[in-house]
């Protein structure tokens, strides 16, 4: 057994490795999403210019790939409320090596959710509109408060947690980084040296968030699901739109956590500290999720099929049948069915299974929300045809774009921010090598460490 | 190095060794974490500060910008009143049983037609569109639907800024300069009602010339909704809607609830006894919206069509010229 | 010849009696045959009910029961004057009728009342006016629903709320800056 100095020093190291190198491939990853993420500006440039027109949208079907996209990542968002405060206030200790990038994933994902609500508009120029005369009474204000607030509470519970790992930093990169870091490090910091006062204060501040942020959360996807759920179109009017969207935030959020921690597993060497036992962990939360989702699923499903009301009938069958079969079925089967069916065979339960349902879930969960978006427009109000939509490339650029930009976000946060939370993991397996606790996880700790 | 624990770390004197001893590290600079503390007290301060008004900063700005709370409707004129100064209350009774779609005169429905040509509505809105409407035994009628003009709206309940409101008169109105195109009244209209300008919207040059209010919607503004006003200006001088005047089976009667009386521009009724007597109905009535435009059960039988001729001809854009930049598009 | 002339006088007189009789009893609802008497309200406001009666009987004096009338509202709107049904009602063994009215608009009412008899090619009409005066205003535009309990005041506070409890975690990062200055003491023994 290595003594836990050394076990220490290693961890520190490979938090600080990101900040103190960079590799040429590195640059080039962030070259070509900048690229990506100009070539949308170029699209949206477009946009701006000649209207909403170069999309597909019409009156019929006035919401389409950007109001999807937007709700998939406020959706991902959850990862980090999940993970970061359930987790610990369940007292989950295996949670501790992915926490900071959970929390990562927040903050982009809401900043990117939140852009394409307004490249939605047809006037952004007169987005202040909504602070000068917004009405409590509509659900886009609720959104609007509900994804500020979340914001905000995120940035404050990314940052606190982050305090004694930006003190490492600031002690062991003062010197050998550039300026405008060391005083950024400083900065944030905020003095933090340790000393029992602010271990104090800092465990009041994270006991305050952890439970805040979970009702905030909460509230943010139900008032997201709320702008569908509030009008009279019959495959949105329904009572479980509000628990039906937060379960799907989370799911789709681990299902990204699971994805992002993978890369940076591999890219940063985190082998040691994000094992194999953190992804089947989480696999198995996804799994647990997907269940939850295919029952609220049937829920919604099966109560408007059995009695086939006008609107419902075509709906049902524009989903199962007809033009949107193709994508439903593989929402059900590949992201509802598919996990749980890889979690629980033997020969999938691993990383790279966990890895393989990860994708079909955030693919399931992007098609799906696309889906309620289209489908629930498509239902005709009138006798008219029912009309059809399908995204222009203007939509696609935009979108691509915009998860260029969500992944540029994470690289660029890796470079400057510490991306294992060091002091939790080091309390974590301290805590476990003094006293191994007894209510803990049953898989006991491996003390040799992994690659090396 | 546990600094979290306090722990002496290794190879480099923090603030405490073992024996307690304070020793002050130059390059950290103690001084400097000094002045930055000022610094972030300065700034967390001032973050408080800035963050906890929040929930009224909406009401500051209106007052800061007009001086008093908003008022619910804007750009209108006083609303319209009978002889005894009461609000007039309009609505639609729309007779389906002298509506043949203009099968009988040939041609596009006219009061579309009408409505396009007095608003200078771009292609393809149709802000009364007549619908064929299957019956349930065979054969169809032909329903011209106007915006509802609902009293409980579910256009105005989700409007994000209030651009879209009821008057006193109850017509609902949009304000095209403060709409910020979230088309989520799109999505509420239960009816298929709003319009969107998708781009520049495609009327002729002529458009430009008019004084734009939310009371005649011309020009149209690019990325803002729009949709059927009930002519509210019109009205209140006395004069009746381009649909109403255009019907050629007189089959769309506009009145005002507050005296009861309705007129389809040759015959004057009691609204509610018209309404009552001939078995009106609203479309959708049970979900709630309250529209204020009543239908007669009929299928042009009136005037002389049979339920079994299907078909009217397809609306038309008469425009010669439109302005530079625009396009149509499709609903 | 005298003799001729009585002896046709008698039945000919009887045959002009009985027609004449068969005339009266066919038409009686000839104009000037008949007595129309309508009982308005002097004055009246706009939302208030009132009574229009009115009085049909023979000419002498016999009322017409069973009758249906027809009342007439001369109104006129946008521009377009014309008349509008208001109510009809059947007279009862005192020859009246009478509808129940609430008058809608101010001004002058004229109203006309007709009474076509079945199977009669003219109609029977008597004109009748009245005035109003306004009044309150009957239909208000709600213009959206009113759920008591669920209003701005209530989100502000939950949000207020929320911004509160932010703002006292911003207070515990003053709280850490503050106590950068102040080491532990040498005491080597903290909670671990």
């Amino acid at each position: 057994m290595e003594p836990i100095i050394q076990w220490r020093t290693r961890l520190e190291e490979t938090a600080l490795a990101p900040v103190r190198r960079t590799s040429r491939r590195y640059w080039a990853l962030v070259a070509a999403l900048v690229a990506v993420v100009g070539w949308g500006l170029y699209a949206y440039s477009l946009q701006l210019r000649d209207g909403l027109i170069v999309t597909g949208m019409r009156d019929r079907i006035s919401w389409g790939l950007y109001i999807a996209t937007f709700v998939f990542f406020i959706g991902i968002s959850h990862a980090g409320t999940l993970i970061s405060a359930i987790l610990r206030v369940s007292q989950a200790r295996w949670r501790t090596p992915v926490t900071r990038i959970a929390e990562f994933i927040t903050v982009v994902a809401l900043i990117c959710g939140a852009s394409f609500v307004i490249i939605d508009l047809g006037r952004p120029d007169r987005v202040l509109n909504v602070f000068i005369y917004g009405r409590w009474q509509s659900p886009i204000i609720w959104d609007v408060l509900a994804i500020t607030t979340y914001l905000t509470g995120s940035i404050v519970y990314l940052f606190v947690p982050m305090i004694p790992d930006l003190a490492l930093f600031r002690d062991r990169l003062t010197g050998s980084t550039s300026r405008w870091r060391g005083w950024l490090y400083r900065t944030l910091a905020i003095g933090w040296i340790g000393n029992a006062a602010q271990r104090r204060s800092l465990a009041a501040a994270i006991g305050i968030l952890m439970i805040l942020i979970i009702p905030i959360a909460v509230s943010v996807h139900t008032v997201v699901s709320w702008i569908f759920a509030m009008t009279l179109r019959v495959p949105w009017d329904s009572a479980l739109f509000g628990a039906f969207f937060v379960a799907g935030a989370i799911f789709s959020g681990i299902a990204i956590l699971i994805i992002v921690m993978a890369i940076l597993r591999r890219a940063y060497r985190l082998h040691e500290y994000v094992t194999e036992k953190h992804f089947v962990y989480l696999g198995y939360l996804l799994a647990a999720f997907a269940a939850i989702m295919i029952y609220a699923n049937i829920s919604e499903l099966l109560i408007h099929g059995y009695k086939l009301e006008e609107g419902a009938e075509f709906h049902l069958r524009q989903l199962f049948l007809n033009d949107f079969a193709p994508l439903f079925w593989f929402y059900l089967i590949g992201g509802l069915v598919g996990p749980i069916v890889l979690m629980l065979l033997r020969a999938t339960r691993n990383i790279g299974g966990v890895i393989a349902a990860a994708v079909l879930v955030t693919l399931a969960m992007w098609i799906e929300r696309y889906v309620i978006v289209v489908t629930g427009l498509r239902v005709p109000l009138m006798p008219y045809q029912p009309a059809d939509y399908s995204p222009t490339w203007v939509e696609w650029s935009i979108f691509a774009g915009g998860l260029a930009l969500f992944a540029l976000l994470i690289t660029l946060f890796t470079k400057v921010f510490p991306i294992i939370a060091v002091w939790e993991v080091a309390e974590d397996q301290e805590a476990t090598v003094a006293a191994p606790h007894p209510a803990g996880p049953a898989v006991p700790e491996s003390r040799a460490p992994i690659g090396g | 190095m546990d600094r979290l624990n306090g722990d002496p770390p290794d190879g480099r004197a923090r603030d405490v060794l073992p024996d307690g001893a304070l020793t002050v590290e130059p390059s950290t600079g103690r001084r400097g974490t000094a002045i930055g503390r000022r610094r972030v007290l300065h700034m967390l301060g001032l973050g408080a500060l800035a963050v906890s008004p929040i929930p009224v900063v909406p009401e500051l700005m209106r007052i800061a910008q007009s001086g008093r709370a908003a008022e619910p409707a804007r750009g209108t004129r006083p609303p319209a009143l009978t002889q005894d100064g009461r609000i007039r209350q309009w609505t639609m009774i729309i007779d389906l049983r002298s509506c043949d779609g203009c099968q009988g005169v040939g041609g596009p429905p006219r009061c579309t037609a009408a409505c396009i040509q007095g608003h200078l509505a771009p292609e393809p809105m149709e802000w009364i569109q007549v619908f064929e409407e299957e019956l349930p035994g065979g054969g169809s009628r032909f329903v011209p639907t106007p915006c509802m003009q609902c009293q409980n709206p579910p256009c105005n309940n989700v409007c994000p800024v209030g651009a879209t409101f009821s008057t006193p008169e109850g017509t609902v109105l949009i304000d095209q300069d403060r709409c910020i195109g979230c088309r989520i009244c799109m999505a509420a209209c239960p009816y298929d009602r709003r319009f969107f300008n998708w781009g520049e919207a495609p009327v002729p040059p002529q458009a430009r010339l008019a004084d734009y209010s939310a009371e005649h919607q011309v020009p149209a503004r690019k990325g803002t909704v729009m949709k059927c006003d009930f002519c509210p200006d019109m009205a209140r001088a006395g004069t009746l809607p381009y649909c109403v005047q255009a019907c050629p089976n007189r089959a769309i009667y506009y009145g005002d609830l507050e005296e009861d009386i309705a007129t389809n521009g040759r015959a004057v009724v009691s609204a509610s006894r018209f309404l009552a007597e001939n078995n009106a109905f609203r479309w959708k009535e049970e979900l709630g919206t309250e529209p204020r435009v009543y239908y007669l059960p009929g299928h042009g039988e009136a005037v002389g069509r049979d339920a079994f001729t299907p078909g009217r001809a397809a609306t038309e854009w008469p425009w010669t010229e439109i302005v530079e930049g625009a396009e149509t598009w499709s609903r | 010849m005298y003799q001729t002339i009585r002896r046709v006088a008698g039945p000919a007189l009887a045959i002009l009696a009985a027609g004449a009789m068969t005339v009266m009893l066919a038409v009686p609802a000839i104009a000037s045959h008949l007595v129309v008497r309508t009982s308005f309200p002097s004055a009246a406001t706009v939302g208030e009910g009132v009574s229009l009666a009115v009085n049909l009987g023979t000419p002498d004096g016999a009322p017409l029961v069973g009758a249906t009338v027809t009342y007439y509202l001369h109104m006129s709107f946008a521009g377009v004057e014309g008349e509008g049904v208001i109510g009809r009602a059947v007279t009862d063994d005192v020859g009246i009728g009478a509808i129940h009215y609430l008058p809608r608009a101010a001004g002058l009412h004229e109203v006309r009342i007709e009474y076509r008899a079945p199977g009669a090619a003219t109609v029977e009409e008597v004109l009748g006016t009245f005035d109003v005066a306004g009044g309150e205003q009957l239909v208000r535009s709600a213009g959206g629903p009113d759920i008591p309990g669920i209003n701005p005041g209530l989100l502000m506070a939950v949000l207020g709320g929320v911004w509160l409890i932010l703002l006292s975690v911003a207070f515990r990062l003053v709280g850490i800056a503050r106590a950068s200055g102040r080491a532990d003491p040498p005491a080597g023994a903290g909670p671990r």
